[in-house]
């Protein structure tokens, strides 16, 4: 039964696959990719050629309308073999710019040039999302983003003032001269730059010297079209979950079978040792399925709780790859891994005050948002003024503990991470795949001892292994040393 | 055989009239059973439809359905922080260095924090701080239940701004007025906290700041005052003592503030070919008197003339004198003393100025560099005459308003001053307390103050040397320091941490910063010179003597006891359930008394059948009071003719109900004088110990092996031939040592780390902080007294005592007794016993017989030599407690957490703030013991594993290790051979307990070596 699903699987790959070869084949075509183009322009004909001015070489614009492209082709690969034919149109542009040979490009592919010729020639340039790439407003996003975003957003006060549509309130040079020092303009006592001041704290503004007219220029264009991005709405994914799931039907379906067979066997046959036998085989089923029921009492493998911020680490570790210590910061020094301090959000969701992910699961912005305002309740934070609120008296946040090991079990963080080096989702799995974490490991002790049995402990470069090691090593004739070998299968070690 | 007589069951049955005797041949019991009552309507009974199979059906489905709905897990809360402190890592220990001076105890401590909670103390051993068994237990009272929540009036709650206006203008007033205001405080120590109170009497004219120690060391500050002008008590460097001679003065325990045993020690163990000698002149048998070379039963009036002899044979002058039955000694000792020069001392315990005065003058005779009039200490700074005075004062009405901080007068001070009554004729009364004590019950107002770790402050104990206070929790209550108050109650709007630091940048700190000196926890600058030295006329002094101490009758000496000291932390049930080192006796105080005077006035001391010992009571009396119902231990070594009592137990408020134990000692304690003529009669009643040691002696087995010094030093004497013989067994009918021969599959010892633990016996002077050390580290519970007597305690380190013996294998040939008489009065002690302490936890054996009889393999053996307990395996056969050959075992007879039948600190929320979170809580039913601390071993390695360095010596520790401040218990890592462990491990004088069964044990005992020399 089980090889039909995974015949299913082999076909869906094997379809997939054949779409993933065909695709560049079926792409073929004159055509060319003027974004491509564009990367390639601007490594390889850059240094000589502008699109619409001269420089060492001609304008490039629309040069694909003048030029037959199998000409072009043989110029851009190898002009002076062109001009040594006698080419008329190669000789005219050789002897226009001062008879300096345009450098050979045998290394471009036809499709490249192609490309190239796609990006020189098009009015605009498709963005991957089809849409037209405004490259002023990329390079002022790019700006704002480096230089800016620590103190400002577009919408909403932060340490500075919200910049959205900034050019309706200032004129340029004004902006310019302010962003390049708001000192000097301090100091002369421009009101507008003084009004400003004073709002926010007496907080000085960095001076940005080293900014361009031009970049100021892109960022104001910027922040006047503001965050044009939307939010995508994911399609449902494929799991493995059914599979699964199915799985487990089949075990059971099969189980019943047996049985319903077995009490057939017990009630039809008069065969006395068959009835004997399927007695037998009754009881230790029975047995066997009672103990392995009694034993995964207490063992709660994929509980997960709902907690009260529907705080999700797929989008905090799978999507925006916050490292998984940032948070659980004591894990590395304590026994502990902490669920982090309201104070540790705050790091990013000073700033964070919206999600802008995707959509998961049909939730909408509006209910992110809502999840983030729990935060906000817990430390009071006035998300509009960007400040604590006075006097605010904070509320924790009462996570549901998903990883509960009885008392009588010791476990240490450190010991595994640091010292072990043992990574995060041996035991937690793939966090960062999952909203609502989830229990991925038994907890039970014969999978503590388990791992204890066969892992190797990371005894090089650690000093304190050095002599145990050697000792080790000699003793068992084994250059691996595992965590039983060393006493970490003892009672004592996580009992006491 | 048949036979047709007949008995008769009783007398009645012979009265063929008696209808009980009829009805009993029929039925069993002679009333009507109410079987209709317990039923209830048999009517109803008989048409009910539920029959005996339904009911049975119901009892089966509502069980099955209890337990698979039990089968649900709980859901368990996660909180953490809103804003995390920087400091804190949750599941790391913080440790803050501070100061604990509650005006009985100092100690320079560092305090382990988890998670905010303060869980243990441990010697700040970079201030030279140690710590004995209270300052261990301190802790827990800053987590008692009974503790004062808020401040009070007359019994009902107020807040604290109606505290201050109503106190601060009852204080105006009675200042207008001219009336005496007097601040009642004990031993401060403060420089800052003196400041303040300088600046109240400034603000409010007629203060007046008396200080009063319940223990009083009055005589010997008034001493010093007098010969070297100071108010103060002069300092002993004991670690330079070559011969010391003690009257009565308890120099290892509470004497004059204690704190001298951790030098005393480093002279104990024999280094080079020597040690110091010790005399000991005492009535009670105390600690330091059990660990003397010699000690010698005196009468505290013999003392008094003793020490006079002594003077005169030193000096060879001739102060008026008597004869007295010790002289002989005290010749030797003058001898001894003079031969050691200036490295010999004389010390008295004696709280009588001219006693002290002579000791001085003795010392200055002989020029000890021992005792150092420079550096003097502070600790103990009462002087009695001055609360005899104020007591006088109030009584005559002349005292306008009473502050008492630290200090518990209606509870320490004697019968006679009537301080209760005292206290009515005082308009303002004022009681600062952290619990409602006596005196916090009677005064108008009840302002609680912060515990120590709750507080600021600062101390000087010694001149030169100060120490600071540091919070290491936010107040659990709403508290106010005692310096907060009068700040504001002087107008200032400071708070005390504020001019603390001002004050100590100001006065103290010349070339430190603050927080350097914070975090140090001490801050130490040269001392101020002493001026003068005064000469005193030792004739009168001598003839003063003479008058005062020609005493007849019983001799009364009040001592403090190892557990509870003056008795402030009488509520804490560790100190209470702490044995005491000598009478092995907790939960109690009791009136010691010699054998031969418990016989002149039939008193007995006897055993009940469940092994648990039982005594007789007497009513002792001093002048008109008399205290009743004082139970009496018959105490080997007590002087006749004296009666020890210790104070510090009978307090009745602001406490448990179990904690209220003994009685009050300070009842009797008329004029403040140490010792009293008391009368003392036999009372009614038997009154019932709680002692964890049944036998006295160790009945001539070597369970401590001990040696002369002059054999010791004897290198023609081989110690394993003589002193430290090894055990041998018989094998194959040879002769051969035990440690040979073995059932066993030995360990592989080699490999990785080899933990042992050394117990040095001439080191250890039985003071038990490591007693109270592991109690913290490994949360073991209080069982109380009555599981006491049961022998169900669970110290996991007891300190076994043990007495000599009159009686020894030679002896008893002479005599020609047999085995048994032999081995009878083999178990009884000597009239005055020389002493040996032992402290014994689990040996870790790696021979383990506990571990072969567990059917569970609960208990196992380590790599690293730690025996293991695996509490939650143990099913409870309690197999290994009975194969166990050291008795170190303690099984949890009963659920001791959240129990209220015991109602101590586990019982409550507040109180279950000190467990250690690293250690679990045992549940009834299983076994425990040392672990020789796991927790801590497996710590320090994963530090060096997360360093990725090797570990040093001296990391390794167990709690019972750090805690010892004269370094009897070293712990550490055999395989290190670098380490001292190692070294001690292989010393001449290191032995195995028990060794004939070939245990093979990781801990190991340094044999005892006393000093007899004598000449």
């Amino acid at each position: 039964m089980r090889s039909v699903f995974k015949h299913h699987q082999t076909k869906r790959l094997f379809i997939g696959l054949l779409i993933f070869l065909l695709y560049p084949i079926s792409n073929f075509a004159q055509e060319g990719d003027a974004l491509k183009g564009k990367d390639l322009y601007n490594a390889n004909c850059a240094a000589c050629h502008q699109l619409d001015k001269k420089l060492v070489g001609p304008p490039l614009k629309k040069i694909g309308e003048k030029r037959d492209q199998k000409w072009l082709l043989k110029w851009i690969k190898d002009s002076q073999a062109l001009i040594k034919s006698g080419d008329k149109d190669a000789i005219a542009i050789y002897e226009e710019y001062n008879k300096i040979p345009m450098t050979a490009f045998p290394n471009l592919s036809d499709q490249d040039i192609f490309d190239i010729l796609a990006y020189t020639d098009s009015d605009v340039i498709l963005g991957a999302d089809g849409k037209p790439i405004d490259e002023a407003y990329e390079n002022g996003k790019k700006v704002f983003q480096t230089n800016c975003a620590a103190c400002h957003k577009l919408e909403r006060k932060l340490i500075g003032p919200p910049l959205g549509n900034i050019s309706d309130k200032r004129q340029m040079p004004w902006l310019k001269s302010f962003i390049k020092d708001s000192q000097a303009m301090i100091k002369a006592g421009d009101p507008d730059a003084v009004a400003i001041y004073e709002e926010y704290q007496k907080v000085l503004m960095l001076p940005f010297p080293q900014l361009s007219d031009k970049d100021i220029e892109d960022v104001i264009h910027y922040t006047t079209l503001g965050d044009n991005e939307e939010t995508v709405q994911l399609d449902a994914e494929l799991n493995n979950e059914d599979l699964e799931l199915y799985k487990k039907w089949i075990l059971r379906f099969v189980a019943g079978l047996i049985l319903l067979i077995v009490i057939i066997v017990i009630v039809s046959t008069k065969n006395t040792f068959l009835r004997l036998l399927a007695i037998m085989f009754f009881m230790i089923g029975f047995a066997y399925y009672t103990f392995s029921w009694l034993f995964q009492i207490g063992v709660d493998k994929e509980y997960q709780p709902i907690q009260p911020i529907a705080f999700s680490h797929k989008i905090h570790s799978g999507d925006n790859k916050i490292d998984c210590q940032y948070c659980h910061s004591s894990a590395k020094h304590s026994k502990m891994s902490e669920i982090p301090s309201a104070n540790v959000c705050m790091n990013c969701h000073k700033s964070i005050s919206e999600y802008k992910g995707i959509l998961y699961d049909g939730y909408d912005k509006a209910y992110y948002d809502g999840e983030i305002q729990k935060l906000y309740d817990a430390v009071g934070w006035d998300k509009t003024n960007a400040k604590y609120k006075e006097n605010y008296e904070e509320k924790p946040i009462k996570w549901i503990r998903i990883h509960n090991l009885p008392d009588f079990a010791y476990f240490n963080h450190a010991q595994h991470v640091t010292a072990g080096k043992v990574d995060c989702k041996q035991c937690h799995g793939k966090v960062e795949e999952m909203h609502e974490v989830k229990q991925f490991a038994p907890l039970t002790m014969g999978w503590c001892v388990d791992c204890h049995r066969t892992t190797e402990v990371p005894m090089k470069s650690n000093k304190y292994y050095e002599e145990i090691h050697k000792a080790l090593a000699k003793k068992l004739g084994k250059e691996k040393i595992t965590v039983a070998d060393m006493g970490g299968l003892e009672c004592g070690k996580c009992h006491h | 055989m048949a036979s047709d007589k007949k008995y008769w069951k009783s007398l009645e049955e012979l009265d063929t009239n008696n209808t009980i005797v009829e009805r009993l041949r029929n039925d069993e019991f002679v009333e009507e059973l109410p079987i209709d009552e317990f039923l209830g309507n048999k009517e109803s009974l008989d048409n009910s439809s539920t029959t005996r199979r339904d009911f049975l059906k119901f009892v089966g489905f509502t069980t099955v359905a209890a337990s698979v709905a039990a089968c649900e897990g709980p859901v368990v809360k996660s909180i953490p922080y809103v804003v995390k402190p920087e400091e804190v890592v949750p599941g790391v220990a913080d440790f803050y260095a501070s100061t604990m001076f509650d005006g009985f105890d100092f100690a320079s401590i560092l305090v382990k924090v988890r998670e905010g909670r303060p869980i243990k103390i441990e010697p700040n051993k970079l201030a030279g701080g140690s710590t004995n068994a209270r300052v261990q237990a301190s802790v827990l009272s800053l987590y008692d239940n009974n503790r004062l929540k808020g401040p009070k009036i007359n019994g009902k709650e107020i807040e604290w701004h109606e505290v201050d206006s109503q106190i601060t203008s009852k204080l105006n007033q009675l200042s207008v007025e001219g009336k005496e205001i007097v601040i009642l405080t004990g031993t401060l120590a403060s420089p800052s906290t003196a400041e303040l109170i300088t600046n109240f009497k400034n603000k409010f004219r007629n203060v007046k700041h008396i200080q009063y120690d319940a223990v009083s060391e009055s005589g010997a500050v008034e001493a010093f005052e007098t010969m070297y002008g100071v108010r103060a008590l002069p300092n002993y460097d004991f670690s330079k003592v070559e011969t010391v001679v003690s009257f009565g003065a308890d120099f290892l325990g509470d004497w004059q503030g204690g704190g001298f045993d951790a030098d005393f020690a480093k002279t104990r163990v024999p280094k080079d070919g020597k040690m110091s000698k010790h005399i000991q002149f005492e009535a009670n048998l105390s600690l330091t008197g059990a660990n003397s070379d010699k000690r010698v039963k005196t009468k505290p009036s013999e003392q008094a003339f003793a020490l006079i002899n002594l003077y005169n044979k030193i000096t060879e002058s001739n102060l008026p004198s008597k004869n007295t039955s010790v002289d002989k000694e005290v010749e030797k000792a003058a001898k001894q003393l003079k031969a050691a020069g200036s490295k010999a001392l004389v010390v008295c315990g004696n709280n009588d100025k001219n006693l002290q005065l002579l000791t001085l003058s003795i010392n200055k005779a002989l020029q000890s560099e021992v005792i150092d009039v420079v550096a003097t200490r502070n600790i103990r700074n009462g002087v009695d005459s001055d609360v005899k005075t104020l007591v006088a004062d109030m009584h005559a009405g002349k005292v306008g308003a009473l502050l008492m901080y630290q200090t518990n007068p209606v509870y320490t001070m004697p019968a006679s001053t009537n301080f209760t009554e005292a206290l009515k004729k005082v308009t303002l009364t004022v009681a600062f307390s952290m619990n409602e004590n006596e005196t916090a019950t009677v005064t108008q107002y009840a302002l609680a103050t912060p515990h120590y770790l709750e507080s600021w402050g600062d101390v000087s104990a010694k001149n030169g040397n100060y120490n600071l206070i540091q919070p290491t929790i936010n107040p659990l209550f709403n508290t106010n320091q005692f310096q907060d108050c009068l700040l504001r109650w002087t107008g200032s709007g400071e708070t005390y941490y504020d001019y603390l630091k001002k004050y100590w940048e100001k006065n103290i700190l010349t070339n430190a910063s603050w927080n350097q000196t914070l975090h140090d926890g001490f801050y130490i600058s040269s001392p101020k010179q002493q001026t003068s030295i005064k000469s005193v006329d030792l004739n009168s002094v001598a003839s003063e003597i003479n008058k005062n101490y020609n005493f007849n009758g019983f001799e009364l000496v009040f001592y403090t006891k190892t557990g509870l000291g003056d008795g402030q932390m009488a509520n804490n049930p560790w100190l209470q359930e702490f044995p005491d080192p000598i009478t092995r006796t907790s939960w109690d105080n009791y009136a010691t008394i010699s054998t031969v005077d418990a016989k002149k006035l039939g008193l007995q001391n006897f055993h009940v059948s469940n092994g648990a010992l039982n005594g007789s009571r007497v009513t002792i009396t001093v002048g008109k009071t008399s205290l009743k119902e004082v139970p009496v231990f018959i105490q080997p070594g007590q002087a006749e003719g004296t009666i020890g009592l210790a104070v510090g137990y009978g307090r009745t408020k602001g406490m448990k109900q179990e904690m209220m134990t003994g009685v009050n000692a300070f009842y009797l304690n008329d004029g403040f004088k140490s010792l009293q003529q008391a009368t003392i009669e036999k009372a009614v009643g038997i009154h019932e110990f709680a002692c964890v040691q049944l036998h006295h002696t160790m009945m001539g087995r070597d369970i401590i092996k001990e040696t002369t010094l002059e054999t010791f030093n004897d290198t023609n004497v081989d110690p394993a031939k003589s002193w430290n013989k090894k055990a041998h067994v018989s094998l194959d009918h040879k002769n051969v040592e035990a440690s040979t021969v073995t059932l066993w599959d030995e360990h592989d010892t080699t490999i990785g780390h080899r933990f042992n633990l050394s117990i040095d016996l001439n080191a250890c002077t039985g003071c038990g902080a490591c007693v109270i050390a592991c109690h913290a580290e490994n949360n073991v519970p209080v069982v109380g007294k009555a599981e006491i007597r049961n022998s169900r305690d669970m110290h996991w380190l007891r300190i076994d005592r043990y007495y000599s013996s009159d009686m020894n294998d030679d002896v008893a040939e002479e005599l020609q007794l047999g085995v048994l008489d032999k081995f009878d009065q083999m178990e009884i002690a000597s009239d005055n016993p020389e002493v040996a302490f032992q402290p014994v936890m689990c040996q870790h054996c790696n021979n383990a017989p506990c571990e072969t009889v567990c059917p569970v393999a609960a208990t196992t053996h380590g790599h690293q030599g730690q025996n293991q307990m695996t509490y939650n395996r143990c099913v409870g056969t309690r197999y290994c407690a009975n194969n166990c050959p050291y008795k170190v075992r303690r099984f949890n007879w009963f659920k001791y957490k959240e129990n209220d039948e015991f109602d101590y600190h586990m019982n409550d929320d507040l109180g279950r703030m000190v467990l250690n979170p690293d250690v679990v809580v045992r549940s009834r039913g299983v076994m425990e013991k040392c672990s020789m601390c796991i927790q801590k071993t497996q710590l320090a390695i994963l530090e060096a594993k997360k360093d990725g360095r090797p570990i040093a010596d001296g990391e390794f520790q167990t709690a019972c290790s750090s805690a010892c401040s004269s370094s009897a218990i070293v712990f550490g890592d055999v395989n290190d051979k670098t380490s001292q462990i190692a070294k001690l491990v292989e010393d001449q004088r290191a032995y195995h307990l028990l060794d004939a069964i070939g245990t093979k044990p990781n801990v190991v005992y340094q044999a005892k070596v006393r000093n007899t020399n004598e000449s």
